[in-house]
């Protein structure tokens, strides 16, 4: 356990078999992340052939262990206590270790949330096991089972492939709104194993004195993102992209400079150090591209660019691009999907 | 009784001009300048706070090359009472399992502590792993991602930064904090304290003061490897030129390839 001590390489690695997931929940339910986890651990799961342990920890998690097996979940293993409703460092980070080390999985993925890194870390020096960070490519070699966990680097202008041989697990957080959320499975098979547990009262001093909620603006399952960036000029344009992102059905973004500025509120925030977004439609307003924002969209399926500048980066990663005033631009689309709408008679739609 | 702060900080190359070299695809250290991770000097100012107002001892801690010294030297003239560099050429390659061994080891030397303060990530790797994983090898809880911290009788009250909301988090010392990025205004160094800071100097402890093994530390004891590198492609797409008199046209298009849908959809 703790203790200042090396990492030893497990002597028999070829024991330690099937994916384990850690499913992160706020007041005993599933976040997105953890779905994200169940979707990629099962890809990986069924390319060597072994099965898929979700780890839930709460104070009543019953019903989210059902959730888990409906999208494919083999094994849910889990443990409830009144003090574990809240997440908290070191009863999570115990017992999720005594999981792994009777159950000897090959493979743990954690959500690289802020929750997921702060267990993350604690389990791997727990363990004993080698932990890369913050992965938007996971993949496994299917004959020797090694986790191929790749991260971007260097200002994400590269992609590092980093490999654990001989320890174990191999760990890896995943990066948040970067692995789609799977469909159900139909007919879903799972095992569900919840143990009641009390944990030692040592471990558990901290105190959660309030939970503030935010009124999030949750970009990451959004169908359209309309985004706006410095090309505004004011913080009042973000009323017209307000206005498109209605019309579409969608919600708004932001480019960083733009959320600097206080123009909007972080929460709108598209990129590196905010929301990544995946719509099926992305459109970028006034926004030149830096790097920063670019990780946060590039996976969007179409992305429609609008800016005066014709050499602007963002134009590399867009479908289609107006090299044209914003101020014509966006009115422009506004008034012909009203157009278009009405031809097809239908009723506005709402938020997705 | 004053409290002990430890400050654990990382020089790191400047993001804003970061080389990388074509034929190796790693970063070109002679090209790039050094600077102290961003983060890590809130995390400093976050100290310093606490020692102007209960009174504190703050010693710094990295662990680094050479180089590192300016930053050591700059986090003294901010006013740092004591600066500590672990360096060794056995600590170079360390991935985050070993860096976090190193500092545990590091700080358990030095001694008591009641706080340690580090930035929530660096941002050359930004995995934010190492706090908790000398938190984990010191055997004490952690309160991370903090945008406020104060201390009181024995406990440091907290607030964390989650996606969804804001945590008020009491907890008992010893215990480590995560500090998040411009959560503070560092205050800046004074000519007065740089000199005495140059005059007083920071202490350089290798393996074997801090009572390390080499193959524990560094490249050999680091579970994980890098296996390659490679630059990140993108998918091509068209930047297909729509003029303003087509944007009727592109509508069309988008609602024909069920990019927009006229019903709602979840």
């Amino acid at each position: 356990m703790a203790g200042i001590k090396p990492a030893t390489p497990a002597s028999k690695p070829e024991e330690y078999k099937n994916v384990f997931v850690y499913l992160e929940t706020r007041d005993d339910r599933l976040l997105r992340p953890a779905l994200e986890m169940i979707g990629v651990g099962k890809k990986i799961a069924e390319k060597v052939n072994e099965k898929l342990y979700c780890i839930l920890l709460g104070g009543n998690i019953r019903d989210q262990a059902k959730e888990a097996v409906s999208y494919g979940c083999d094994v849910v293993l889990g443990a409830e206590s009144p003090a574990l409703a809240t997440y908290r460092t070191l009863p999570y980070s115990h017992i999720i270790a005594d999981f792994v080390k009777e159950e000897k999985p090959n493979i743990f993925l954690i959500p690289a949330t802020r929750n997921g890194r702060d267990l993350a870390s604690r389990i791997a020096v727990r363990c004993e096991a080698g932990v890369t960070a913050d992965c938007t490519e996971i993949d496994v070699e299917q004959d020797t089972r090694i986790l191929l966990a790749n991260r971007p680097t260097y200002g994400e202008s590269m992609l590092a492939e980093i490999l654990c041989k001989r320890h174990r697990p191999q760990m890896a957080t995943a990066r948040p709104g970067i692995f789609p959320v799977p469909e159900k499975v139909k007919s879903a098979k799972g095992e569900i194993r919840i143990r009641e547990i009390s944990p030692d009262k040592a471990i558990l001093k901290k105190e959660i004195l309030e939970y503030r909620k935010k009124n999030v603006v949750d970009l990451t399952a959004a169908k359209v993102v309309v985004s706006g960036g410095m090309g505004l000029g004011k913080p009042d344009g973000f009323k017209l992209i307000q206005e498109l992102a209605d019309e579409l059905g969608g919600v708004v973004g932001a480019s960083r400079p733009a959320v600097d500025m206080g123009w909007i509120s972080r929460d709108h925030q598209v990129g590196q150090t905010g929301q990544t977004v995946r719509p099926r439609l992305y459109v970028a307003v006034g926004i030149s591209g830096k790097i920063q924002h670019i990780m946060g969209m590039k996976n969007s399926e179409t992305i429609l660019s609008i800016n005066t500048d014709p050499n602007a980066e963002i134009f590399k990663y867009s479908d289609y691009v107006i090299v044209d005033d914003l101020y014509k631009a966006v009115p422009a689309l506004i008034q012909e999907v009203r157009k278009y709408k009405s031809e097809k008679q239908v009723a506005p739609t709402e938020p997705s | 009784m004053v409290l002990e702060i430890i400050v654990m900080v990382k020089q790191v190359p400047d993001s804003q001009e970061v080389v990388i070299d074509p034929v190796t695809m790693n970063l070109n250290r002679s090209l790039t300048r050094n600077v102290t991770n961003r983060a890590d000097e809130n995390a400093l100012e976050a100290a310093l706070r606490l020692k102007d107002s209960v009174g504190a001892n703050v010693t710094v801690v990295s662990m680094g090359p050479p180089q590192a010294e300016t930053t050591m030297i700059e986090c003294l003239a901010r006013g740092a009472d004591r600066a500590i560099l672990a360096s060794d050429r056995f600590f170079g390659g360390a991935d985050t399992y070993p860096t976090g061994l190193t500092l545990a080891a590091t700080i358990s030397k030095i001694g008591k502590f009641d706080i340690i303060i580090a930035g929530e990530e660096t941002s050359d790797s930004s995995t934010g792993h190492v706090g908790p994983g000398v938190a984990e090898f010191l055997d004490i809880d952690q309160v991370t991602y903090t945008s406020k911290v104060e201390y009181k009788d024995g406990y440091v009250i907290a607030e964390r930064e989650l996606e969804d909301g804001t945590e008020v988090v009491k907890v008992p010392t010893p215990v480590l904090v995560t500090v998040l990025l411009n959560s503070n205004v560092p205050r800046r160094q004074t000519l007065r304290r740089k000199i005495d800071a140059i005059r007083k100097g920071f202490e350089v402890w290798d393996h074997d003061r801090i009572g390390l093994q080499p193959e524990w530390v560094g490249v050999r004891g680091s579970p994980t490897i890098v296996r390659r590198m490679r630059p990140i492609k993108e998918r091509e797409r068209a930047a297909k030129k729509i003029e303003l008199s087509a944007v009727g046209d592109l509508v069309k298009e988008l609602y024909e390839k069920n990019v927009l849908k006229l019903e709602v959809d979840s």
